[in-house]
């Protein structure tokens, strides 16, 4: 916001949202280097090996090595591809992670996008990743990669249900769908974050506070699905599947799917961080504010809003190097046994809270 | 001609074009996904018109649903059964009189119809009042809807256990 | 519905315990050896690759012969009369020149078969395990101290001191000879 202002003042309006189009990619990519790094160090430790040692001081340099080889590497194109698809299928899938970034929140200073229906913006371009997936399963002509995308797509269908019931939950109670603002509403207090129940007052949020708990650890799980991590993360299933629906890619394809599978983990991360641990919003308040510095609010909100997001893409893979992975038919028992009905029951008793 | 035009522009090229490519087509995933394309055109009409609920909406239930659903049966049937789903031309003579018929009705209703026009200005939020007029004036509907899905979905259940 | 909400809880107690579990790990130090670095000890019996001790070889060919893969390649050539070659540390006199004495370490399967054997200890194993080459011919050890023109040298010699034995033989009176007559073996 105060970011975009700034640049219409600077380049005009059209210019300046060309650029603040762009200020997520300078985001997403270092953090997807680093993410990779992080996942490969967490993983280790967990194990207890050590992960990578070598490239520079306890191999921070690894997936910028990494990067370098995937560079270089040859763009293999199988004979027996569809080839307009089989390329197009990476981009699809990034520019589909990638556009839900434009209504998430960073700080007070920077949105992308302060669109009125900012999460059912979401919701809707989660859809394009979808595609993309079944394109990339579909064009590779390959079986293990098709099973992969059908699979991907049965998944992340169901589970966007259970997902879109909660966040149907959150709004009954705030009554927006802008993340700006419902980043507002749990400001200057951890009690007004939505997991202890937003700005409600009284008796309702003692009531509020478990059922949130209830509809936050749904999501998280749902959120979980639709990123295709483990426990939930049958269709790149290595064991049974190779690679899943990237099998045939390598190479700067393979990195797309890669770098867009790590900017989806921190999408939906940052979306749960904003819609139930108050978005960019600090615990504590302010040094800016105790400081009378006003630049450094909007800063600290936004180590805040990476603070959370990179604390929920851990737990993403804490569980990973937890959790056995799912078969298909507990798969969907989890969905629609479980997490529908509960969350529906949530839906329910919190709507009637709000009425009464 | 300025910003707004060429956006407009923008999304219909894209919306024509890509519909096109459904129709001439002979590879049934090729024209789903130009369908994707088509749908993602009006999409980006709708929003530009003002109406982003209904655009997002367009999108949701089209691209992440139909369009899905579409795609994993074609994807499914044509793989594994082996079966080479191609689109043929069939029945010339009467096609392309109902297609002449239903394009004559259209442009007869588009130059005859006194459009209202709107200023450009950006649009207020849209969602609270159309949640209002659903509640309120359209409420049985908006009910009867939700039956006709109810009995479609009990439908699709009775007939998958038999 | 009582199974009901027990799976619900057991499913969602059984994921904490599980996480408590990889939290603990991933503070237990890792077992990892950073290996060029960081090096195991070896026990002290470990057999690697072998050695020649040339000072305390007698050239009697016993190791060669117990190899079972036949990867040591040993030739000799008798030393003449007035050559003293040395005694071995154990106080065998040496009486031949060990010409080749090549282990093929690529062929070697390491079973100790050649140590015991050796009459005087002077092949054994060794704790270096680090020998890979980018050549195969490099794992050919040659352990011999001679030189290759040395070693061409003896045999011409030992050849020559023969042929000289021979003609002695046939000539029936030589005059005095240098050579003691007593031939070592």
């Amino acid at each position: 916001m105060i970011i975009f202002e700034y640049l219409a003042d600077l380049f005009g309006a059209i210019p300046a949202a060309f650029i603040s189009g762009i200020l997520p990619i300078a985001f997403v990519v270092p953090y997807a280097l680093f993410a990779v790094y992080w996942e490969r160090k967490v993983s280790a430790h967990m194990q207890d090996r050590l992960g990578p040692m070598r490239t520079g001081w306890h191999g921070y340099l690894q997936t910028i090595a990494d990067i370098l080889k995937l560079i270089q590497k040859e763009d293999i194109v199988a004979t027996a591809v569809d080839k307009p698809l089989f390329n197009l299928a990476p981009i699809l899938v990034f520019a589909g992670s990638y556009a839900a970034f434009a209504a998430i929140p960073f700080s007070s200073a920077y949105i992308g996008a302060n669109v009125d229906l900012g999460m059912l913006y979401i919701i809707a371009v989660s859809g394009l990743v979808v595609a993309g997936i079944l394109m990339a399963g579909w064009a590779s002509n390959n079986k293990y990669s098709l099973i992969g995308a059908v699979r991907s797509a049965a998944q992340i269908v169901s589970y966007e249900i259970p997902t879109v019931i909660v966040i149907l939950t959150l709004f009954s109670i705030v009554g927006t769908l802008n993340l700006y603002e419902l980043s507002e509403i749990q400001s200057s207090n951890i009690f007004n974050w939505m997991i202890f129940g937003g700005n409600v007052i009284g008796w309702k949020k003692i009531v509020l506070i478990p059922l949130m708990f209830a509809a936050f650890i749904i999501i998280y799980l749902t959120t979980l699905a639709e990123v295709n991590r483990t426990p939930f993360d049958i269709p790149e299933a290595e064991s049974e599947l190779v690679a899943g629906y990237h099998t045939e890619y390598s190479g700067m394809k393979f990195a797309m799917f890669f770098l867009a599978e790590y900017a989806n983990m921190f999408a939906v991360s940052a979306i749960v961080a904003t819609l139930f641990l108050g978005g960019y919003h600090s615990p504590f308040g302010y040094l800016g504010n105790l400081l009378g510095i006003s630049w450094l609010v909007p800063v600290e909100q936004f180590f805040w809003f990476t603070f959370k997001g990179l604390g929920f893409v851990t737990v993403q893979m804490w569980l990973r190097w937890t959790l056995p992975r799912l078969r298909v038919d507990q798969l969907m028992t989890v969905c629609w046994k479980y997490l529908i009905p509960l969350s529906f029951v949530i839906f329910l008793l919190v709507s009637l809270l709000m009425v009464l | 001609m300025n910003l707004y035009d060429i956006i407009f522009y923008l999304f219909a090229a894209v919306t024509l074009v890509s519909a096109t490519f459904v129709v001439f087509t002979k590879n049934v995933i090729y024209a789903a996904y130009n369908l994707l394309l088509t749908l993602f055109g009006i999409a980006g009409l709708y929003i530009l018109l003002g109406a982003d609920f209904i655009g997002i909406v367009q999108l949701i239930i089209y691209v992440g649903g139909i369009l899905i659903l579409l795609l994993f049966g074609v994807m499914l049937t044509n793989k594994i059964t082996d079966v080479q789903i191609k689109t043929g031309v069939l029945q010339v003579i009467p096609a392309s009189v109902a297609v002449g018929m239903l394009a004559g009705i259209l442009i007869l209703i588009m130059t005859n119809m006194s459009w209202r026009d709107f200023g450009l200005s950006t649009p207020d939020k849209t969602i609270g009042g159309l949640g209002t007029l659903l509640m309120n004036e359209y409420i049985i509907i908006f009910e009867l809807l939700g039956m006709l899905l109810l009995i479609a979905l009990i439908g699709a259940a009775n007939i998958a256990r038999k | 519905m009582k199974q009901y909400i027990s799976n619900i809880y057991s499913a969602l107690i059984t994921v904490f315990i599980g996480m408590k579990i990889t939290f603990k790990h991933l503070f237990t130090p890792a077992v990892t050896i950073q290996y060029p670095d960081v090096r195991v000890a070896l026990p002290g019996r470990v057999r690697n690759r072998l050695y020649v001790n040339m000072d305390d070889c007698i050239g009697c060919d016993q190791c060669a012969r117990a190899c079972p893969v036949s990867c040591i390649a040993i030739e000799t050539v008798k030393s003449l009369p007035g050559e003293d070659l040395g005694k071995t540390s154990n106080g065998k006199k040496k009486a031949l020149w060990v010409t080749k004495f090549d282990i093929d370490i690529a062929k070697c399967c390491y079973c100790q078969l050649c140590v015991f054997p050796c009459p005087t200890e002077c092949i054994y194993m060794t704790d270096v395990y680090e020998f890979s080459e980018f050549e195969r011919e490099k794992l050919v050890y040659s352990f011999t101290t001679l030189s290759k023109n040395e070693a061409i040298e003896k045999k011409q010699n030992f050849e020559k001191f023969e042929a000289e034995k021979a003609a002695q033989k046939a000539a029936p009176k030589p005059p005095a000879p240098e050579t003691p007559s007593t031939n070592p073996q």
